[in-house]
């Protein structure tokens, strides 16, 4: 019985999640060029969701990873990923590519 | 007058009946021992593999076999279990994995003790839901009654994730079944893992992760033969990209062990896409 409702309880979360598909966010770009993160500051508002996509002009395979944010996406030489974030408290998030440890370490900024 | 009693034959009969029980009765809840690891939403990405190791150390556990993270013949006591992990991301929403596993008994050498192969994905992308969804579908066959006298068991987990903030939310219930050796004819078990991660620093982060088994869905054991387990944990990333996963267990109930110790390694790296890159549109694949 406990079960049974807890799984009406996650059926009831996910279609209130469905409905809410349709809302409106903000998208952002970074782009990676000559071997580092364009703009290497990217400034957000906080309270927000946003996507960010993620372009990658190089020739190297990249992964562009947050470790604040829980985010990491390969992102294949001439292709771009779009990573989805949740409304953002005011603070500094950092993102870097996982696969070249000399790259410069990028923040994003929600103000 | 009453007739003379035989002692003798009484506690045969006592013997006979206390066996047909044990055979009669489903062992007490379990944990799958050899993995003491919460999964994510997130999924081995496209063109990644990842070698893994887990490994866990009954410190202080059961000395009858069937009791504590045992499911056979082995007492749980001073056992190593030990498992190899590939997984591979064969789409940007999907993984298969190949397990082996392995298990020390105190005073023995390390044995074979089963392999699974699993599949696990994510549904749509995240942020979509309230609470990212995921799921896991995993086939176990061992012919290894000392570590488990079930010989083949399918496995279903949705995962469920919700990151607040630094901290992310992690269940995945499990729902198992037995398709052959002992416990074929029961229903559906029930057992969980899930875990909270904060995210305080790439090389060391704190966490709580939660493990149990409860029985039968549709009848759970007593709370005393069921298993239930709290780690706190620390995990992070080592140089070369080397990830860890290390935690102190301790169990909540009778049947549960009472100290475990478990650690985990796994090492990802590209190693080619055999697949296309997933439409932004998938949900599934």
């Amino acid at each position: 019985m406990r079960i049974k409702n807890l799984m009406a309880i996650g059926l009831l979360m996910i279609s209130c999640g469905m409905a809410d598909t349709g809302s409106v966010k903000i998208i952002l770009e970074i782009r990676f060029e000559n071997h580092r993160f364009a703009p290497q500051t990217l400034t957000v508002a906080a309270d927000t969701p946003l996507e960010i996509r993620v372009v990658n002009l190089s020739r190297e395979r990249i992964e562009f990873e947050s470790f604040k944010l829980n985010r990491e996406k390969v992102v294949e030489p001439g292709a771009s990923v779009v990573v989805k974030l949740p409304a953002l408290r005011a603070g500094t998030y950092d993102f870097f590519d996982d696969f070249h440890q000399d790259v410069p370490e990028g923040a994003i900024v929600a103000r | 007058m009453p007739r003379p009693v035989n002692r003798a034959s009484n506690a045969a009969l006592r013997r006979l009946v206390l066996l047909g029980c044990a055979v009669a009765l489903p062992c007490a809840a379990q944990v799958d021992p050899w993995e003491f690891e919460v999964y994510p939403y997130s999924t081995t990405q496209r063109g990644m593999a990842e070698l893994e190791t887990d490994n866990a150390v009954v410190v202080d556990g059961h000395s009858a076999g069937g009791e504590g993270t045992s499911s056979g013949t082995v007492r749980s006591q001073g056992m190593l279990y030990n498992s190899y992990e590939i997984t591979y991301g064969l789409t940007d929403r999907i993984e298969a994995a190949i397990y082996l596993n392995m298990a020390q008994p105190q005073g023995s050498g390390l044995q074979w003790a089963g392999d699974n192969l699993r599949i696990r994905g994510r549904l749509l992308d995240e942020e979509t839901l309230p609470v990212d969804v995921g799921w896991y579908l995993e086939l176990e066959w061992h012919k290894t009654p000392q570590f488990d006298d079930a010989t083949r068991e399918l496995e279903f987990r949705p995962i469920l994730e919700k990151d607040l903030g630094r901290f992310s939310v992690m269940a995945n219930p499990k729902f198992e079944k037995v398709l052959a050796g002992a416990g074929h004819g029961d229903g559906v078990e029930f057992g969980y893992a899930a875990g909270v991660h904060y995210r305080w620093a790439r090389s060391l982060s704190p966490g709580l992760e939660f493990y149990g088994g409860s029985g039968l869905i549709d009848r759970l054991d007593p709370m005393a033969q069921q298993s239930h387990y709290v780690f706190p944990v620390i995990w992070g990333e080592l140089p070369r990209g080397l990830e860890y996963n290390f935690g102190v267990g301790y169990g909540l109930t009778r049947n549960s062990d009472r100290l475990i110790v478990k650690f985990n390694l796994e090492l990802e790296r590209f190693v080619g896409a055999m697949l296309k890159a997933s439409s932004d549109r998938a949900w599934l694949y």
